[in-house]
């Protein structure tokens, strides 16, 4: 019973840690199964995301005079909720950029195109420092969500579970966009077969803009909610990138469901982990991935490959 | 009209094989120990600056850098050092042992710096020493306080700066069992600083009486330190050791305000470097840390030092110097200092001067006069713990200094007896 009593809070733990994996992940797996491009700029949009999200949220506004002491009045709450809005959608218009520079790297050879995200990644970080500076900064959050709670003898944060439930929406969110629109459809048929879907009359460059701003927009996202328990620094974004990377090869690269269940997994591991084994709590992901792709090359949910059959 | 050449095929190979043999003995001959460039009187100093920029700790790096570079322009703007200029080139270390060997290795080698300068990563410290000591060159570790630096990883040629995790252990240890109470758990970050820094404070827990209830290592790279805090409210301590540094500190200190732990139990953060909390929020400065400097110390020339601070720097987001900034100007100057007073760039009669370096209270802008430590090229020097300055209006002004510690008082006194210098005969000499 004891050991149950410990273990239960980092189970919850755990399976926080893992909603907010698949947050990051999702927006990668996306560009990942419909471009079949590796987006190493995925962690610096999420980084950028944060930093449009901070200034849009507390702004320095004087020199809009009474309409910008109007809105730097609004209450936290209402900021918040508009850089929550805003912030993708800006980040969503930067991805279509990177998109457009793409374009000359499609049916090449994959390297020019995970170069040209490697390029992006180190502007968009020393653009951060250029505007922002190289220190660390605060993401605001309203005091609604902030502080902690006690239950079961243990102090939880309130925002983490704010976080979790928020990325809980935004999974259901995509899941039913992808599988209840006519939008999801063509997305989920160019992840399968871009060609097929080209063939059958669908304008295959509008649907490759699209994804990409969208799985930047979803980075923007996970960016915004989770600083303000990581922290925010120009450089946040490097952590972000392999995780995401591990997860979808762990899910199987493509599989919606396949990258949440491997979230939840690396963050059932990386939690309990850092319960009884601290020191191995970043190592025990890979080993997670070592065991499994060991078994199964195409991770947990992964199409079969021709190769296979 | 061709004039024929008179000499013979046989004759061309002799000359050839005489050249190669010279040009090789040249470089892997006897002379090795005996490098000589740069030295004549008119041609600058060349200090190589080894600091990261990008990595755990970039923004300490940047400000260890600009500590570095004002001494330096005082000092060219003063006419230079033996006359000569100083110029100074720096290469981002990256938080990384091998960037940091990679780089060292180039700014001595091919660069022709003659001494190097900067560390924040104790990692890296050691690695650039490694080299460094390979040929002879002065390198100043500024702001790595891993107790190693100056005890089993010392070399001839490396000066260390700041005060090491068991100075600022001996600062803490004993006040802390005696107000906060006998439980303790450690809080280590997985590297040879944390190691180090968390074998020191274990043992003088032991020494004053209190219990280590439980070690937890938080690998380096950490960002979620939730099932750790978790562990630590299962284990309820009277007090928390931390030793956790760079962005895993920034990363830790929010997650601790967010669930306001930092109230519930004493916190012990070994020190707390001014570049990883400056414009973060008070309620994130919880606990008790330790520090070499602060810029409202009330001593003379400290109000002056950081009015030239913000002369020379006006557009940094940090309004007022660090400990870090403060180590990397306060190391540079003494550097200066001892090339003027050997009046030579040989590098070995510097390494004497450094050696022999006595600072004033004054001079050091601290509260006791400091020293280095021939046996383990550490500056003994005043040790503060301070802790967040509650209610404060100035952003600036976060920290409460709460005590002072004299060198004497929290000497490593371990690190004479670990590891050993090697002789100057064994370290290569030249003139930089």
């Amino acid at each position: 019973m004891e050991l149950i009593n410990n273990l239960l809070p980092h189970l919850v733990n755990g399976l926080s840690l893992g909603l907010l994996f698949a947050l990051i992940a999702i927006g990668f797996m996306l560009i990942v199964g419909v471009m079949e491009l590796i987006n190493l700029a995925h962690g610096s949009l999420f980084a950028l995301g944060a930093y449009v999200a901070m200034a849009i949220i507390n702004p320095d506004l004087a020199w809009l005079g009474a309409m910008g002491a109007w809105y730097t009045e609004l209450p936290l709450t209402a900021r918040y909720i508009v850089g929550l809005a805003f912030a993708p959608a800006l980040i969503a218009i930067v991805g279509f950029g990177i998109e457009i520079c793409m374009r000359r790297t499609y049916g090449k050879d994959p390297l020019y195109g995970l170069l040209l995200t490697f390029g992006v990644a180190l502007v968009i970080e020393e653009l951060i420092r250029i505007i922002w500076g190289s220190g660390e900064q605060i993401m605001p959050t309203p005091d609604a969500i902030g502080g902690a709670f006690l239950f079961g003898g243990m102090i939880y944060s309130k925002y983490r579970f704010f976080s979790a439930g928020f990325a809980t929406a935004v999974i259901i969110a995509v899941w039913l966009f992808l599988q209840k629109t006519p939008y999801g459809a063509i997305i989920k048929a160019g992840a399968h077969d871009s060609e097929m879907v080209r063939a059958l009359g669908i304008n295959l460059t509008l649907l490759r803009l699209f994804v990409f701003g969208f799985g930047a927009s979803l980075a923007a996202i996970a960016g915004i909610v989770l600083t303000p328990i990581w922290g925010l620094r120009p450089h946040v974004g490097v952590d972000v990138v392999v995780p995401a990377f591990l997860i979808i090869v762990l899910g199987g690269i493509g599989s919606f469901w396949g990258a949440v269940i491997a979230s939840l997994l690396v963050g059932l591991t990386v939690g309990v982990t850092g319960a009884y084994a601290s020191e191995w709590s970043l190592m025990s992901m890979y080993l997670l991935l070592i065991a499994v792709v060991t078994f199964r090359a195409r991770g947990l949910f992964g199409k079969k490959s021709v190769l296979e059959a | 009209m061709s004039t024929k050449l008179n000499t013979s095929r046989r004759k061309m190979l002799k000359g050839m094989g005489v050249a190669s043999v010279g040009t090789v003995g040249a470089f892997f001959g006897p002379w090795q120990h005996n490098r000589m460039y740069a030295s004549a009187a008119d041609k600058p100093i060349k200090i190589g600056i080894t600091s990261d920029a990008s990595g755990q700790y970039a923004n300490s790096g940047a400000s260890d850098r600009r500590g570095m570079m004002m001494a330096i322009n005082e000092a060219n703007a003063n006419g230079g050092v033996l006359g000569r200029q100083i110029v100074a080139q720096h290469i981002d270390t990256e938080t990384t042992p091998a960037t940091g060997s990679r780089v060292a290795e180039r700014l001595i080698t091919r660069e022709e710096c003659g001494f190097l300068i900067g560390a924040v990563s104790s990692g890296v410290a050691n690695a650039i020493s490694q080299v460094a000591q390979k040929y002879g060159c002065i390198y100043l570790n500024t702001n790595s306080s891993s107790p190693t630096e100056s005890g089993k990883n010392k070399h001839r040629v490396k000066f260390v700066w700041d005060g090491n995790g068991r100075n600022f252990a001996q600062a803490a240890v004993k006040n802390a069992v005696n107000a906060y109470g006998t439980k303790w758990l450690l809080l280590t970050n997985d590297y040879v600083w944390g190691h180090n820094t968390s074998n020191a404070t274990r043992s003088l827990v032991d020494q004053f009486g209190g219990e280590i209830i439980d070690e937890i290592m938080v690998p380096q790279g950490t960002r979620d330190f939730s099932s750790f805090l978790l562990k630590v409210q299962q284990a309820a301590p009277e007090v928390v050791a931390a030793a956790v540094g760079g962005d895993d500190q920034k990363a830790m200190r929010q997650q601790v305000a967010q669930l306001g732990l930092g109230s519930k139990m004493a916190w012990i953060n070994n020190q707390q470097d001014w570049p990883d909390i400056y414009g973060l929020p008070i309620e994130n400065l919880f606990g008790v840390f330790g520090t070499t400097w602060y810029y409202k110390l009330d001593l003379p020339g400290v109000a002056e030092f950081v009015e030239r601070y913000q002369a020379a720097y006006p557009e940094t987001r940090m309004k007022v110097p660090g400990n870090v900034f403060y180590n990397g100007y306060v190391a540079t100057k003494s550097l200066l200092n001892a090339i003027e007073a050997a009046g030579s760039t040989n590098n070995i009669m510097i390494i004497k001067q450094l050696e022999g370096l006595k600072v004033s209270a004054q001079d050091r802008m601290q509260h006791h006069d400091a020293w280095i430590n021939p046996k383990t090229h550490q500056m003994q020097q005043t040790i503060y713990l301070a802790t967040a300055n509650a209610g404060t209006e100035d952003p600036d002004d976060v920290f409460s200094v709460v005590s002072q510690s004299a060198p004497t008082d929290v000497a490593d006194m371990k690190a004479e007896e670990e590891g050993q210098l090697e002789s100057y005969e064994d370290t290569p000499t030249f003139d930089a």
